[in-house]
Parts: C-alpha cells; sequence; structure tokens
C-alpha cells in the first residue's frame, strides 16, 4: 500500500485507516458546516489535477490543514470528545508531508494556483466557518487522495 | 494537598514486538491499598501544534496492572509520547512521562512461524497470524542441483496457501519472512521446512 503523487512517494500509510477514522468524526462535524452553498475543495482545486501537480498540491493542502485547520479546531473535537479518530488523522498526515518533503524540488506554479484558490475561499469565510467547513471536506480530500494511492 | 502525596509511576518504558506496543512502569505499591493507573499519549502532530492536549488511553483509562497495551493508540509512524499516573481513591499522583517517545517503526519483527504440509502433491504453507498491518514473502524451492526459488507474496496469515504441485524424487523446501508496510521493515526469514511426496510421478 503506498501513495505516488507524480515523483512523490509515500509507503507506510493506509488510507482505509484515515478514511474509517474520518468515518467515525464525520456524522458530527458536517453538522456543525451550515454553509452549503460555498465548497472550498472546488472542482477548480482537485479536477484534473496532473502527476507533476499531485504532488505539490497535496502538500500545501495538508501543510495547511495540519497548521491551520486542525490546529485551530482541535478544542471543537476535543470538546466531541473525538480526540482518537483525529489524533489519527492529524499524525498520519503530518508522516505524509514529511515523507513528500523529501522529494519535492521546485514550485509547481499550477499547483499553487489550486492551493491558493482553495486558500482564498477559505479566508473569505469567518474562521469558525471556515474551520468547521473545512474539517467537513477532509473525504473529500481523502477520495481525492485515493486516485494516488496503489494497494 | 494529598495529590502530591501518591508518589507516580516509575521506569516507564515500551515493548514492542511483531507490532504489539506495551507500556510498562514499576507499580506503586501501598500496603492494603489498590492503586490504579491512568495513561494517555500525544503524537508528534500534538506534541508539535497542540502540546496541552493528551488523549486517554483506548485501554487505560483506569487500570490496575502495571502496564497497557497502547497498540490500539499508535496509529501512525511518528513518534508518540505516553504519560502515566497513579490513582488511589480521589487522590491522583503527578504525570510520569516516558522518557524517550515511541515510534513504530522500532518494533521488533519475528521470523513467522509456519507449517508446511503436503494435500496429495500439493505444497501447501500455514502463516502465523500476526494481524492486519503483516504480509509474508514466501520463498520455496525444489532441493535439488541448480534448482530456481519461487517467491509469492501472501496477503495473510492464519488460513493454508498452496503454493505448488510437487513431483516426487526430491524433498520441496519452503521458508517466509514477514513483511510490515506500515513501517517499511521486513522480518528475518523463518526456519526452513522441507516435505517430499512418496510415489510415481504425475502422469503428463
Amino acid at each position: 500500500q503506498e501513495f505516488q503523487f507524480g515523483p512523490c512517494r509515500v509507503e507506510g500509510v493506509a488510507l482505509p485507516r484515515l478514511l474509517e477514522a474520518f468515518r467515525t468524526v464525520k456524522e458530527t462535524m458536517q453538522i456543525q458546516d451550515n454553509i452549503t452553498s460555498v465548497r472550498l475543495l472546488q472542482r477548480e482545486v482537485l479536477q484534473d489535477v496532473s502527476d507533476a501537480e499531485s504532488c505539490y498540491l497535496v502538500h500545501d493542502l495538508l501543510k495547511f490543514y495540519l497548521s491551520t485547520v486542525f490546529k485551530n479546531y482541535s478544542h471543537k473535537i476535543a470538546e466531541f470528545k473525538m480526540l482518537p479518530s483525529f489524533s489519527t488523522l492529524a499524525n498520519n498526515f503530518l508522516f505524509i508531508v514529511s515523507k513528500l518533503q523529501l522529494s519535492m524540488s521546485r514550485l509547481n506554479d499550477s499547483a499553487h494556483r489550486r492551493f491558493l484558490l482553495f486558500k482564498s475561499t477559505f479566508k473569505q469565510l469567518e474562521m469558525e466557518t471556515a474551520l468547521s467547513k473545512a474539517f467537513g471536506e477532509v473525504d473529500i480530500l481523502l477520495t481525492w487522495m485515493g486516485k494516488f494511492y496503489r494497494l | 494537598d494529598g495529590v502530591a502525596a501518591l508518589p507516580a509511576p516509575q521506569n516507564l518504558s515500551v515493548h514492542s514486538t511483531n507490532m504489539k506496543h506495551l507500556l510498562t512502569w514499576s507499580p506503586v505499591v501501598l500496603p492494603k491499598e489498590t492503586v490504579y493507573y491512568s495513561v494517555e499519549y500525544q503524537g508528534e502532530y500534538e506534541s508539535l501544534y497542540t502540546s496541552d492536549i493528551w488523549i486517554p488511553s483506548k485501554w487505560c483509562l483506569c487500570t490496575e496492572g502495571p502496564e497497557c497495551d497502547v497498540t490500539d493508540d499508535i496509529t501512525a509512524t511518528v513518534p508518540y509520547s505516553l504519560r502515566v499516573r497513579a490513582i488511589l481513591g480521589s487522590q491522583t499522583s503527578a504525570w510520569s512521562i516516558l522518557e524517550q517517545p515511541f515510534n513504530r517503526n522500532s518494533t521488533i519483527l519475528t521470523p513467522p512461524m509456519i507449517e508446511v504440509s503436503q494435500d496429495g502433491f500439493h505444497l501447501v504453507i500455514e502463516l502465523e497470524d500476526l494481524g492486519p498491518q503483516f504480509q509474508f514473502l514466501v520463498a520455496y524451492w525444489r532441493r535439488e542441483p541448480d534448482t530456481k526459488e519461487h517467491a509469492k507474496i501472501v496477503r495473510r496469515g492464519g488460513i493454508p496457501v498452496h503454493l505448488e504441485t510437487m513431483e516426487p524424487g526430491a524433498p520441496y523446501c519452503v521458508k517466509a519472512q514477514a513483511l510490515v508496510n506500515a513501517i517499511g521493515r521486513n522480518s528475518a526469514f523463518s526456519q526452513t521446512k522441507c516435505v517430499e511426496v512418496q510415489g510415481e510421478a504425475l502422469p503428463l
């Protein structure tokens, strides 16, 4: 089982385990997201991502989730007593990012534009709303990552 | 200020074999008292980004023995911090923290136990069931000069797997090693085991 994001290979993460971890928090978390007209991981961010772009895009997205979404949402997670599943996601994202960095050489402009689109949509929302929406979209992120996953 | 009166557990360490991780510590001994313990963990993420958050261990919220199976808590190949405190009635001790964070990639991988048998002319192996994180590389060959070694990946232990249809006249030998994708490591090979089928060769 491994991810192959274009030039970047990551072994040692079981995607089904991450999907299962998110499934246990999904229902509770997605109730918090009441703005259904906005989507952060929209079509222009994730559709038709080339292999060459994929490593840079997943790196930027996961780093943003780690440093902004998860970091600022952990109090809510603790409140809902969902820390174990959250910890599984966060620590595996951290592991993936650490492995990606080893293979990345220079910036990929089109991947960066996709990430900036995601980030600007996020910034347009009020912080708590943006956090719950971003967290609720982890399954969209994992499903997209699944396209680069080999059993 | 009874809290400080209860001594904290000492000598924390993790014993990990085949991806089963057991946290142990020296018990707090008080005459005629039963002391309980509570275990919590933090992955690398928590220690980097939310260091005030510790997560109660799945199986050791309040446990009697001076040990805790933290296998289900360790769900990524990153360093984990672990801590334990003693509980006696309403009293709790200070936390004792594992000196070195534990990473599951340090687990000891033992050569798998194998059972090699023959079902008629069929060479069959059954491997030790070590859990979902384990696959196995099985090597097998016909023991004769210039023989060629074959290899097969077996995805799970605990079930018989057909390797080859044998021919009389020479033994067939098998060995296996465990592969753990989550940590990118494998065990040493097991002992080699051989079987030989008697009788006439199969008609062509």
